[in-house]
């Protein structure tokens, strides 16, 4: 038991990893942005256009500006982001709530809420997963593309859905881990406590 | 029931499952959906609803700054910015009465530049802190609740998440709403320096002496701060100066933060790894709030409810000082076991608009702004009130010697400081809305 919760704990880890890995990206993309602009500005401006409009244009044909679209990768990738962050969160008892009150009740009451807590989290996260793949199926079937870079939005939400049945699963598995430590009284994973933010 | 009425008493349901420890992001969106179910008699919509909410939630332009200044903030610790920032305080102030801890409140506001996050700020400078000013023969509680109050420094001075959430939810300008946090926040670190001169007087034995230190060793220790500075005025700058948004900022600044703690040797691969998760961890719990707010918004918004209680709020002609005066009680109340973000979700969109609906003498955008100061900061106290302020606990738990109760005690001298500064506020629009341009 113990070992399939750090082998649960591994896999949703990776998954928040590969998140993080892709929330750089996206850091460095917005900040090439940012520099192609500044550089596709000082090429327009009257100085470099005067003293060496032949380079300046050729620059600017080379694509030196904003990189297109940039706003819609953020998006895009944000959305994954937060999808592969989930389950990590969920697996982490990371959710932020309030104590102060339940901390009077007694332990084993405390167990008992927190099992039907975690079932009622996996019910939401479950039709979450569920909805977010209606959302998918309707946007492939609708053909929808992005303003600038003209992608299949589809792709995106697809991707996006990677992390929610991860999170669904991630919400199901801890359910079943907490209903076993309230039926059993031995603890796996430590209990919810309020979150840091 | 009508469909206001099942609006009205979703409040108390909300509560009673925040109450019973249901996750708050679960607890919103379990009551919108049924919510929902009761006023359109079938899940249909809010089922509807679902195929677009998260997707459009989480890949929302202007929340993508969270998770990049929740990296910069855990950059900014790697790269050694909270031990610099605090060292420089502390040669400046540190000779003075109860000095090292104007410095801890210093070094937070220098820090609170660079990190939206008031956990993250209080945590970070009590490592470098708390050594010190035991070292120095502070006492414990009066320590702990320094680095406690400080830490809310993070959120008032600009960059702050709870401000970007703030401006998404009431459509305003982030720019406007962090240049207008600029003069409230020094007051606030202003304010607990005054409170810890007042608390040193008042227990003459809770600090010690230092002598002070020669001023080349001061001048190299303000030095050592320069990538602060350049980190703050890149960002800050870039966005003021119509330069880039918000969000852009937010990457530039944790781009390099991210390049200054490689430089210095803080960002190893570990050290990397550890930063994406806990980023996953606080991005996530932060997201999944916002996305249960929205759809619990949802609902509310087709019970009418929000427009309802304002018209009823303006129909009862009360002063809109009186009224505003209550909503901050409200927010302080509720402070006291709640977390800042939860509490803006759940409260801005109800209060708002009523807040709008009076006449305080000022344009809507800047009634909307100085609510939105005003706000921060009532939510900020409730991290430091006893009994349950969130930053209390975590700076006491990394000081195991020092008694909870002795914490409490030192803290009410910050809560007072924080209770002049609404006042003043309240009074005097001004000090908020003077720097805005027009």
């Amino acid at each position: 038991m113990a070992g399939l919760h750090r082998f649960v704990l591994g896999i949703t880890r990776m998954m928040a990893l590969l998140g993080g890995i892709v929330l750089t990206a996206l850091i460095l993309i917005t900040c090439l942005s940012i520099l192609g602009r500044a550089a596709n500005t000082a090429l327009h401006s009257d100085l470099v256009m005067g003293a060496m409009p032949g380079l300046a244009q050729a620059l600017i044909d080379l694509g030196v500006g904003a990189i297109r679209g940039s706003y819609e990768l953020v998006e895009a990738g944000m959305a994954f982001c937060i999808f592969a962050f989930l389950p990590f969160c969920q697996v982490t008892a990371g959710h932020a709530s309030v104590d102060v009150f339940t901390n009077m009740l007694p332990r084993g009451a405390n167990r008992v809420l927190e099992a039907v807590i975690s079932v009622l989290f996996a019910v939401a996260l479950v039709t979450v997963a569920v909805q977010l793949y209606e959302g998918t199926t309707r946007k492939m079937s609708s053909g929808q593309t992005s303003l600038l870079l003209e992608f299949p939005i589809w792709w995106a939400y697809m991707a996006s859905l990677v992390g929610a049945v991860l999170a669904a699963a991630a919400g199901v598995y801890m359910a079943l881990l907490r209903l076993f430590e309230a039926t059993t009284g031995r603890i796996f994973a430590p209990n919810a406590v309020g979150a840091k933010h | 029931m009508s469909n206001l009425e099942i609006g009205i008493y979703s409040f108390p349901a909300l509560l009673l499952l925040i109450f019973l420890r249901v996750p708050i992001g679960l607890a919103m969106f379990v009551t919108g959906f049924f919510g929902f179910y009761l006023v359109m008699g079938s899940t249909r919509l809010p089922l509807a609803q679902l195929k677009d909410l998260t997707y459009s939630t989480f890949s929302n332009y202007s929340l993508s700054i969270v998770p990049m200044f929740l990296l910069m903030g855990y950059f900014a610790t790697l790269g050694g910015m909270s031990k610099a920032l605090f060292k420089a305080a502390e040669g400046w102030l540190g000779h003075r009465k109860g000095g090292v801890a104007m410095a801890a409140i210093g070094a937070c506001a220098g820090f609170g530049a660079i990190c939206g996050s008031s956990l993250a700020t209080a945590a970070t400078m009590s490592r470098v802190a708390l050594p010190e000013l035991k070292r120095y023969g502070y006492e414990g509680g009066f320590s702990t609740a320094t680095l406690a109050a400080g830490g809310t420094l993070g959120i008032l001075i600009p960059p702050s998440v709870v401000l970007v959430i703030y401006a998404i939810l009431t459509e305003q300008n982030i720019a406007k709403l962090f240049l207008a946090a600029f003069v409230p926040g020094l007051l606030a670190a202003l304010g607990y320096m005054i409170a810890v001169s007042i608390y040193v007087r008042v227990n003459p034995k809770s600090a010690g002496v230092r002598p002070p230190i020669p001023m080349t060793e001061r001048v190299r220790a303000l030095i050592d701060v320069w990538p602060v500075l350049l980190v703050f005025i890149a960002v800050v700058g870039g966005i003021y100066g119509g330069i880039f948004t918000p969000t852009e900022g937010a990457a530039v600044g944790a781009l390099g933060t991210g390049l200054i703690a490689l430089l210095n040797g803080g960002l190893t691969w570990r050290t990397l790894l550890d930063s994406f998760a806990d980023t996953a961890r606080s991005s996530a719990m932060i997201f999944f709030i916002v996305f249960g707010a929205a759809f619990y918004n949802l609902f509310l918004a087709r019970t009418r409810v929000p427009q309802e209680l304002s018209n009823w709020v303006v129909e009862l002609g009360l002063a809109p000082i009186t009224v505003l005066a209550v909503i901050l009680v409200i927010y302080l109340l509720l402070g006291c076991f709640m977390d800042s973000l939860s509490m803006i979700l759940l409260t801005v969109p109800i209060f708002f608009p009523v807040v709008m609906a009076l006449d305080f003498g000022l344009s809507p955008e800047h009634t909307a702004i100085w609510f939105g100061i005003l706000v921060l900061i009532v939510v900020e106290v409730g991290l430091i009130t006893p009994p349950v302020g969130m930053n209390l606990f975590v700076i006491n738990a990394m000081d195991p010697d020092t008694p909870m109760v002795q914490t409490y005690r030192a803290v009410l001298y910050y809560v007072a400081s924080d209770l002049v500064r609404v006042v003043l506020l309240v009074a005097f629009p001004a000090i908020t809305l003077f720097l805005l341009p027009g």
